[in-house]
């Protein structure tokens, strides 16, 4: 019995009810919602926001935030299509320095967050306006108008399939897409990290209190950063992945999925003051959002364009409800005290 | 003497000092730009990131963050540009503004400060059911073709090239000004993000300081919508995207503290004229407008940088000289 209620007290559980509560509903009022092969598609639509999230978790979960990570897709994006298309780079060469710059902006916001003490909000809001500011310079560069894209990436085989860089985007591996794949494997990796490694530890340490981490022998300050570089290398994949999806190279590219991270990250159950959150939360919030954003056109006909309300409506709902239920429980908890002491 | 020393270490006296510097630099570059209207010009188009930034100041003087301003002044332009189409007058749209923000406040407010949920989770929520509100109220179509008395004042000017709105906001900011810095009741908000439960202590309640702040940020956003409207006579579904960030940029540069309890209003109004200048200020520069983010990012860094920085050196050396008195008061004893 008491595991049973332990189950039920995990936020997760709760996020898996949700989750097979939209595929009932939509299922039943839309058959064509259970096909395989369009769920794969919504969940490669909104693949960049999945990826991202997973890592962002990690920055959060140390007491910070990340709002930058969407610009670095942008970043990523267009540094490969300029280096390729113009400075005749090799595309997996082009695809390596764009990742070694976007660990330099992760490192650059995650140095000032962590050695000079600035706070976080304030230092990655910065980031984001240097770095997509930066991404609209680099695509100045190209011959390539701005609004045009870079693309031609190469390419088709000639039966018609994707090969080479094209793969990562376009690509199926056993019937499953490639970014689906990948997205697998990241999410077994950031579990292993944060749920398996003396780093994951340290990174929960940080975030309850930082102090204490410091004295009881961690390096407090590289670890924060190191989760800024990450979130940004993560920003890299997601970017290269979508413009090998697209074929397409543009500095706008994830241009507004900022606040999209944040709510998969939240929804997820990770609080932005540290110490809190999962992997797999965060996995099932982004999963949630996604199917919301799929099904609800399909099967309601809402309008795309009006998604946002939705989806924000059940956000609020959400996190109200959590922060009631959780005042609930934590009064129930002091009257059981207060009672034992009695 | 030591009123003017004071004035020279006050926060917002380095944003001016650094907006004249900008002014300066670009005046170096191209003299042509050393002129009343030029200048004048770059006070009078940020008088929509100055409503927003005064707005959002309130808030982040609690120590709280608000990011569905944008969201809100979206709301109040589209709304006051439907008036407008069935020719209504514009008190009737300045007092619908005002109301969409008490509303929009007064939800934030109780998610914020009545429930507890984290401040900027619950405004990324209301900003994307606002959001859709303002695409249900319009149809998700752009409003346009406004009636003469809305788009007439917005170019109306006052006095030697000041536009009326303008002259508006920086008096609303003036009263704010004083509110925050001079009454018993204004400085509550400042109390309130210094240190909460200080504040409780001493008898202020937290949550109508912080609902408050709230409802003010929502009527500054509505009547930043309301300008919206007026100047650029149409509006689209997105309109105001983005723009909090720029608000809070505003405010971080003009010396107000994410962290609640720090900063005032002039500084969030020079933030804002700042903000707004950039991108004219890098035409006569003769860079193309592309660069204008990843100026506005730079900037922001070096600013929240050397602000960090020397935060820490004053509390080494504050920490220091503790140390220090008390070591020699010791040694006094012994």
């Amino acid at each position: 019995m008491r595991t049973v209620k332990k189950i039920f007290a995990r936020w997760e559980t709760f996020l898996v009810l949700f989750l097979v509560l939209e595929f009932v509903v939509f299922g039943a009022a839309n058959p064509k919602f259970l096909r395989t092969n369009s769920i794969m598609n919504a969940l490669v639509n909104y693949i960049s926001v999945c990826i991202v999230s997973l890592f962002v978790t990690m920055v959060l979960i140390t007491g910070g935030i990340d709002i930058q990570a969407a610009s670095i897709i942008g970043l990523t994006s267009i540094i490969e299509g300029v280096l390729w298309s113009d400075a005749g780079f090799n595309i997996w060469l082009a695809v390596l320095c764009a990742f070694a710059a976007a660990a330099l902006c992760g490192a650059l916001s995650g140095f000032c967050v962590a050695y000079c003490g600035v706070q976080p909000m304030v230092m990655t809001l910065g980031g984001s306006f240097l770095f997509s500011g930066l991404a609209l310079v680099v695509s100045g560069m190209s011959a390539t108008p701005a609004y045009q894209g870079i693309s031609g990436f190469p390419s088709k085989a000639e039966d018609g399939s994707f090969v080479d860089f094209r793969f990562l985007g376009k690509g199926n591996i056993a019937g499953i897409p490639s970014q689906i794949v990948i997205y697998l494997l990241l999410i077994i990796l950031c579990v292993w990290i944060l749920h398996r490694t003396k780093y994951g530890e340290r990174l929960y340490l940080i975030g309850v209190n930082q102090q204490a981490a410091e004295y009881s022998g961690i390096n407090t300050r590289a670890t924060i950063m190191s989760t800024y570089v990450l979130s940004a290398l993560s920003a890299a994949v997601a970017g290269t992945l979508l413009t090998s999806n697209v074929n397409s190279a543009k500095a706008d590219l994830g241009g507004g999925y900022t606040l999209a991270i944040i709510t998969a990250v939240v929804l997820g159950g990770t609080s932005n003051n540290g110490g809190k959150g999962s992997i797999l939360g965060t996995v099932l919030a982004s999963l949630i959002i996604c199917f919301l954003r799929y099904g609800l056109p399909l099967c309601f006909g809402v309008s795309t364009q009006n998604l946002d309300l939705y989806v924000g409506v059940i956000l609020v709902a959400v996190v109200l409800g959590r922060e009631i239920a959780g005042r609930r429980m934590i009064s129930g908890l002091f009257r059981k005290l207060r009672k034992k002491t009695a | 003497m030591n009123k003017v020393r004071s004035l020279f270490k006050a926060r917002w006296m380095s944003s001016l000092i650094f907006l004249i510097l900008l002014f300066l630099i670009t005046g170096i570059a191209d003299p042509n730009f050393l002129q009343y209207d030029n200048i004048i010009s770059c006070f009078n188009s940020a008088t929509m990131y100055t409503l927003l930034a005064i707005g959002i100041a309130f808030v982040i003087m609690t120590g709280e963050i608000d990011v569905s301003i944008g969201a809100t002044m979206g709301l109040a332009a589209a709304v006051t540009g439907l008036i407008a189409q069935q020719d209504g007058g514009i008190p009737r749209m300045l007092i619908t503004c005002i109301l969409i923000g008490v509303c929009t406040g007064i939800v934030n407010g109780l998610g914020v400060a009545g429930i507890g949920v984290p401040s900027l989770i619950f405004t990324l929520g209301t900003n994307s059911v606002i959001r859709g509100i303002l695409f249900l109220t319009s149809g998700g179509r752009t409003v346009e073709n406004f009636n003469a008395p809305l788009a007439g004042p917005a170019n109306q000017v006052l006095f030697a090239g000041v536009t009326t709105y303008y002259v508006i906001a920086v008096i609303l900011v003036i009263i704010a000004h004083f509110v925050t810095s001079r009454t018993r009741r204004g400085k509550y908000f400042i109390a309130v993000g210094d240190n909460p439960g200080g504040a409780n202590l001493v008898g202020i309640s937290t949550f109508w300081t912080k609902l408050v702040a709230y409802i003010l940020c929502g009527i500054f956003a509505g009547i930043a919508g309301f300008v919206f409207a007026s100047k650029y006579g149409q509006v689209m579904t997105v309109a105001g995207n983005g723009y909090e960030m720029t608000a809070i940029a505003a405010c971080v540069l003009g010396g107000i503290s994410l962290s609640g309890g720090l900063g005032n209003m002039v500084g969030a109004a020079i933030g804002a004229v700042i903000m707004s200048s950039i991108g004219r200020l890098l035409v006569f520069i003769g860079l193309s407008s592309t660069y204008n983010n990843t100026i506005t990012g730079v900037m922001l860094i070096i600013i929240v940088v050397v602000d960090a920085l020397t935060q820490r050196r004053a509390i080494e050396n504050a920490r220091r000289k503790r140390l220090l008195s008390r070591t020699a008061e010791g040694g006094a004893k012994a």
